[in-house]
C-alpha cells in the first residue's frame, strides 16, 4: 500500500488528523514522498537501508493503560515506564508530564529544520500516534528513567516528544530501549535547552532481531546550556540514530556521542548534525563502532558553522574496528564554516583490529581471543570511564560483556 | 638442549630472510647476537616468539622439549619465552597492572600452578618497579602510552621480571637508551640471570656487552650465522665493523 491510501486509510487513528492546519501540512508531505520518489542516491536518510519495510507497512497501533510515572522521592528521581509511547499525566512542583494529545499542535510538531530532508521524520509527522511533553520547571535539578515497552507484535510506533528544559534547571535522562517484538519505533525527540540549563541524555538501545528503532532527535540550545547524549546501540535488530543540535545562543555546547555494537547482518545508520548558530559555542561529535560478522554501520556528521558563529569550537570524530572481512563501516565527515574565528576539526579512523598489539599480547601469555577481547574493551574504554552514573556504568558493562561472549 | 634451532630458513613476502640458521642455547647460557642492519635479527627473535606474518621454508626449532611450531604465540609465552621488543606496542585503554597480572597467572595456569591473587601482585610489581627505577605512577597508566623510548624499555625489562622466563629474547633493548637508563636496564637483566634461564641477547653494539656478559656472540649476516665464540669477537666487532664478515 503507498503511503497516501496508507494514511487515508488509517486517518482516524492518527493524532490531530481532525486539525485543518495540520491536513494540509500533512498533504504538503505526502506530495513530497510523492515527489522525491525516494531518492536514494541523494538523500542521507534512506542510504543503506531496506526501504520497503518502512514504505510498504501495515498500520497498527495499540493504546496501552499500563503507563505509569513514579516520583522516587530520593534525591528527585523519577521513573517512567512508557508503553507503545504513549505516558501518564503527571505534575509536581519539579516537572510536568503531559499527552501529547492534550498540545497544541503548532507549539508541538515544527520542525522546519529537519522535515522535508529527513524522510523517517516525515512518515513520523504523517502517522503520529503517540508521545508526551516533559517539563522541567525553572532551577530543578533531577534525574528520569524512562523505560519504553512494546507491548506486541506488528505495531508501528509514531511518537513525538517533547523536552523542556526551563531556565536554570538539570536532568539527568536515561532512556532505555530494550523490545523483543516485531514492531517498528519511529521516534522523534524535540528538546529545548533554555538558558543556563542542563540535559545529560543517555540512550541505552538493545532490542531484539525482529524490532526496528528509528529515532531522532532534535535539540537547541539557548545561552550558556548544555546539551550531552550518549547513545549506545548493543541492539540486534535496525538501528536508525539521527541527531541534530543547533546551538542557538552564545556559550551553548552540543557533545554528541554514540557507540555501536553490531554482530550477524545487522545494520545501523549514524548521523548527527550540529549547526553553530551564535557565538562562542562548542561542539563535539564522537561516534565509534565495532562491527563483527557481515554487519554494516553508516555514519555522517556535520558541523554548519553560520557567519555570525565566531570563535566556534567543533570536533567530530569517527572510529571503527572490522572484527571480520565481512563488516563494513562507512563514515562521512563534513563540515561548512562561514566563519572565520572557528576552531574545527574532523577524523574518521576505520580498520581491523591491530595485528601489532593482538601480537604483542599474546606474546604475554594471553589468548588471541582475550588479546581481542581486551582491545575492543580498550577501544571504547574512554567512552566507558567517562559515565559518571554508577547504574548506567554497570548497565553498559554488563552489555559489553554480552556482546564480547559472542566474539570468536 | 634448551633450544635448538636447526636449518631454518624464513621468508615473508617473497623474500627470505633467514637462510639454513643453526644455533644452540644450553640452560644457563647468555647468547648475544651481532649483525648489520637488515642480517635478520629482529625476524628470527619475531619467528621464536611466533609472529604470524612469516613463513618458515625449512628447518626445526626446539624449545624445552617441545616442537616449538606446535606452540602458538601464547603458549610460547606461556612455556617461558619472553620477548623484548626492539619497537613496544602503544595499547591506549589497557592499564599495565591488570594486564600484567593477567598475563602472570595465564603462565601460572599453564604450569598448574596456583593464581596470584590482587594483593600479592600489587606487592610484587610494586617491589620490581622499585627495583628498576620506575615510578609506581606509570603502573597506572595504559601499556606503553605515552612513554618515552627509554621507559618503553625498562617496561619490558619490568615485564620480563614479572613473568620470570626461562627463556628471554631482547631484541636491540639498547637502542634508544642512554647510559643511565642503559645501566639500570642492564642491571635488571643481571638480577634475572640465574643457571635456569637462558638469554638470547640481539644487539648492534658492544655496549650492551660491557654491561650484560655473554657467553657466546654469534655474527648473524644475510640471514645466517657465520660466526660463532666469546666475547673477543664483540671487540672485533667494535673495532672493525661488520664489513669483514660480509
Amino acid at each position: 500500500m503507498n503511503i497516501q491510501d496508507n494514511y487515508l486509510k488509517n486517518k482516524k487513528n492518527i493524532f490531530f488528523s481532525e486539525n485543518k492546519d495540520i491536513q494540509t501540512h500533512r498533504e504538503k508531505l505526502i506530495k513530497i514522498f510523492e515527489n522525491d520518489g525516494f531518492d536514494k542516491k541523494n538523500n542521507e536518510s534512506l542510504k543503506n537501508i531496506n526501504l520497503k519495510n518502512f514504505i510498504d507497512f501495515k498500520y497498527r497501533y495499540l493504546i496501552s493503560e499500563e503507563t505509569s510515572v513514579i516520583n522516587n522521592n530520593q534525591e528527585n528521581n523519577y521513573s517512567i515506564v512508557s508503553v507503545n509511547g504513549q505516558c501518564s499525566s503527571f505534575k509536581d512542583d519539579k516537572i510536568e508530564i503531559t499527552k501529547i494529545i492534550d498540545e497544541d499542535y503548532n507549539d508541538f510538531s515544527k520542525n522546519e529544520t529537519i522535515e522535508n530532508n529527513d524522510h523517517f521524520v516525515n512518515l513520523n509527522s504523517l502517522f503520529l500516534n503517540s508521545g508526551f511533553k516533559i517539563v522541567i520547571k525553572k532551577n530543578n535539578n533531577i534525574s528520569i528513567k524512562i523505560s519504553n515497552i512494546i507491548t506486541d507484535d506488528d505495531l508501528t510506533i509514531f511518537q513525538k516528544n517533547n523536552y523542556i528544559c526551563e531556565e536554570g534547571s538539570s536532568l539527568n535522562l536515561i532512556e532505555e530501549y530494550e523490545n523483543k517484538n516485531n514492531s517498528t519505533s519511529n521516534i522523534l525527540n524535540v528538546i529545548k535547552l533554555e538558558k543556563n540549563s542542563q540535559l545529560n541524555h543517555f540512550l541505552i538501545q538493545d532490542n531484539s532481531p525482529y524490532h526496528n528503532l528509528i529515532i531522532t532527535s532534535h535539540s537547541s540550545c539557548k545561552k550558556d546550556s548544555t546539551y550531552t547524549q550518549k547513545v549506545y546501540n548493543f541492539s540486534e535488530g535496525y538501528v536508525r540514530n539521527f541527531h541534530y543540535s543547533e546551538l542557538i545562543e552564545a556559550n551553548s555546547e552540543a557533545d554528541l556521542q554514540g557507540i555501536f555494537f553490531l554482530k550477524d547482518n545487522n545494520l545501523s545508520n549514524n548521523k548527527t548534525f550540529v549547526k553553530h548558530l551564535a557565538e562562542d559555542c562548542k561542539s563535539n561529535q564522537v561516534y565509534k563502532g565495532i562491527l563483527n560478522d557481515s554487519s554494516k554501520a553508516t555514519y555522517f556528521s556535520n558541523t554548519h558553522v553560520d557567519q555570525v558563529a565566531q570563535k566556534t569550537e567543533g570536533y567530530q570524530l569517527s572510529k571503527g574496528i572490522l572484527l571480520s572481512d565481512n563488516a563494513s563501516y562507512f563514515s562521512k565527515p563534513e563540515l561548512k564554516i562561514y566563519a572565520d574565528d572557528v576552531k574545527c576539526s574532523h577524523g574518521s579512523t576505520i580498520g581491523p583490529i591491530d595485528e601489532n598489539a593482538i601480537f604483542y599480547l599474546r606474546s604475554r601469555g594471553m589468548s588471541k581471543i582475550a588479546a581481542t577481547k581486551i582491545l575492543i574493551s580498550s577501544f571504547i574504554n574512554e567512552e566507558l570511564s567517562s559515565i559518571d552514573n554508577e547504574q548506567m556504568s554497570e548497565i553498559i558493562q554488563k552489555k559489553l560483556v554480552r556482546y564480547l561472549s559472542k566474539v570468536k | 638442549m634448551f633450544l635448538e634451532i636447526k636449518d631454518l630458513s624464513v621468508k615473508i613476502e617473497n623474500k627470505n630472510i633467514l637462510k639454513s640458521l643453526n644455533l644452540n642455547v644450553n640452560k644457563g647460557e647468555v647468547h648475544a647476537i651481532m649483525g648489520p642492519n637488515g642480517s635478520g635479527k629482529s625476524t628470527l627473535a619475531n619467528v621464536l616468539a611466533g609472529k604470524e606474518d612469516y613463513e618458515i621454508l625449512d628447518g626445526k626449532i626446539n624449545f624445552k622439549d617441545n616442537d616449538l611450531f606446535d606452540l602458538n604465540i601464547e603458549e610460547r609465552a606461556q612455556e617461558g619465552m619472553f620477548l623484548a621488543f626492539q619497537y613496544p606496542v602503544e595499547i591506549p585503554g589497557v592499564n599495565i597492572t591488570p594486564f600484567l597480572h593477567s598475563a602472570i597467572n595465564s603462565k601460572r595456569k599453564r604450569m598448574n600452578e596456583e593464581e596470584i591473587d590482587n594483593l600479592s601482585f600489587a606487592k610484587l610489581l610494586k617491589s620490581k618497579a622499585s627495583d628498576l627505577g620506575i615510578n609506581i605512577d606509570m603502573l597506572k597508566r595504559s601499556v606503553n602510552t605515552g612513554f618515552s623510548g627509554g621507559e618503553k624499555k625498562r617496561y619490558e625489562i619490568l615485564q620480563m621480571s614479572i613473568l620470570n622466563p626461562d627463556l628471554a629474547i631482547l631484541d636491540e633493548t639498547d637502542s634508544g637508551l642512554d647510559i643511565d637508563a642503559l645501566k639500570i636496564v642492564t642491571d635488571g637483566v643481571n638480577k634475572l640471570k640465574t643457571k635456569d634461564n637462558s638469554f638470547l641477547i640481539i644487539t648492534h653494539y658492544q655496549k650492551l656487552l660491557d654491561y650484560i656478559k655473554p657467553d657466546y656472540v654469534h655474527v648473524m649476516v644475510n640471514g645466517s650465522i657465520v660466526k660463532s665464540g666469546g666475547s673477543e669477537i664483540a671487540a672485533e666487532i667494535e673495532k672493525d665493523g661488520f664489513q669483514k664478515f660480509q
